[in-house]
């Protein structure tokens, strides 16, 4: 079976919140362009917003920080990847401890990444098919999230 | 009633900025713990300074006035106060007194930070996209830089011109670019107050190279021969203060320069 390539877009933001609302947009216009639904659309720029908000409130706080997001896009689904050059010790383990775990208990870690005009982690899982996180050995904290198209 | 608790410190990322923690409530028996806290500011001589409020519970009509009298002391010497992290409630009580003519407000410390870089060391920001060569995906690339310029304070026609110059490189770049889109389209952009440096650099048909050439040339006037084809670089260099066109290399580099007009 031939392997499907798909369309890739990369962007790199300094990380500041006043990239975020463009990048997120661009997102939601490159997949209506592909033929994902407006509502589809609608709900991976809340991803993105989400993802790309936490990145930057609690990643790296360098000045040099910034915030990479990858989009692949493929004819049954979409993949996020964010990256960020990750923050404290403390916002990484709790960041991990929310994605990792399903249990009531992280409920209390959720509030912490929830961001006053955000919609938190939470509707980031519920909206996604997966959602995965990775730490590298450097603290680089990356965000894998697959979006497939029947999910909407 | 919570009482107010002060702290100077230097910003960790940016030294010559002094960050001004507060918490609690700004009332008038706050003036006095608020006065001598502002003079270890001036006594530091670091007179950019951020008051980091997102533990103020409420703030008086008495303690703004005092803070605007602070404000004006570091206007004075150069220097600006702005508030970060404040409250919903706060920010909302802070306009109803006109102070968000005075102060300027920020969602939070890095933030803050960034626009101290930003406006008064003037540092650029970068942006890096890669897309797919294909005519449709021009759009959101061009509505996503005019979007960025528009966020940064750019006016409404400097932003639209560089979504219209950022549409004719890129459309340029995908038509001319190497059939069977062996490499995506790379857009680099460096902005700051001042000005915007886009440069987009591309594949190009290799049977397509040396009548590029040749049009640039002519365009950029290298070519004493005018040639007809060439308009939507034509419209860049109008649109533009500096365009350049580099071949060198594997791939075609257009730089182009707008400096911000409003």
């Amino acid at each position: 079976m031939k392997k499907e390539t798909p369309y890739t877009f990369k962007v790199k933001i300094p990380s500041d919140v006043d990239y975020v609302a463009p990048l997120r947009k661009f997102i939601a216009e490159i997949l209506q362009i592909q033929h994902f639904n407006p509502k589809f659309a609608f709900r991976s720029e809340v991803i993105v917003d989400e993802i790309c908000h936490n990145a930057v409130l609690y990643g790296s706080q360098t000045m040099d920080a910034t915030v990479d997001l990858i989009c692949s896009i493929f004819s049954d689904r979409v993949e996020f990847q964010i990256n960020d050059q990750g923050g404290t010790k403390d916002n990484v383990l709790r960041l991990k401890n929310v994605i990792e775990n399903t249990d009531e208990q992280v409920e209390k870690e959720m509030e912490h990444f929830k961001s006053s005009k955000g919609l938190g982690l939470e509707i980031v899982r519920m909206l996604s098919a997966e959602m995965n996180l990775k730490i590298a050995k450097d603290n680089v904290t990356s965000i894998h999230i697959v979006r497939k198209r029947e999910d909407n | 009633m919570e009482s107010v608790k002060m702290e100077i410190r230097q910003s960790e990322f940016k030294p010559e900025v002094t960050v001004w923690y507060i918490e609690g409530d700004l009332d008038s028996n706050s003036i006095e713990t608020l006065n001598v806290h502002f003079s270890r500011i001036l006594e530091g001589n670091r007179f950019h300074a951020i008051a980091e409020m997102s533990k103020v519970s409420n703030i008086s009509s008495a303690a703004v006035g005092e803070l605007m009298g602070c404000r004006q002391v570091l206007s004075d010497k150069g220097g600006d106060l702005v508030f970060a992290g404040l409250s919903l409630d706060c920010k909302a009580k802070l306009t109803h007194l006109g102070a968000n003519k005075i102060f300027k407000f920020h969602s939070d410390l890095r933030t803050a930070v960034n626009a101290y870089a930003w406006e008064v060391q003037q540092k650029p920001e970068k942006v890096w996209l890669s897309f797919p060569p294909e005519l449709n995906f021009v759009p959101p690339v061009r509505q996503l830089v005019s979007r960025i310029t528009r966020q940064k304070g750019y006016g409404q026609r400097d932003s639209f011109r560089i979504e219209t110059i950022v549409d004719e490189v890129c459309n340029n770049a995908v038509e001319h670019g190497a059939p069977d889109n062996l490499r995506d389209i790379e857009l680099f952009l460096k902005i700051d107050r001042k000005k915007i440096e886009i440069e987009v650099v591309n594949l190009s048909d290799p049977k397509k190279i040396n009548s590029l050439k040749a049009i640039s040339k002519s365009i950029l006037g290298t070519n004493e021969k005018k040639l007809e084809r060439g308009r939507g670089l034509s419209l860049i260099k109008m649109l533009s203060n500096d365009l350049s066109i580099d071949f060198s290399g594997k791939g075609t580099t257009v730089h182009v320069t707008k400096l911000r007009e409003e």
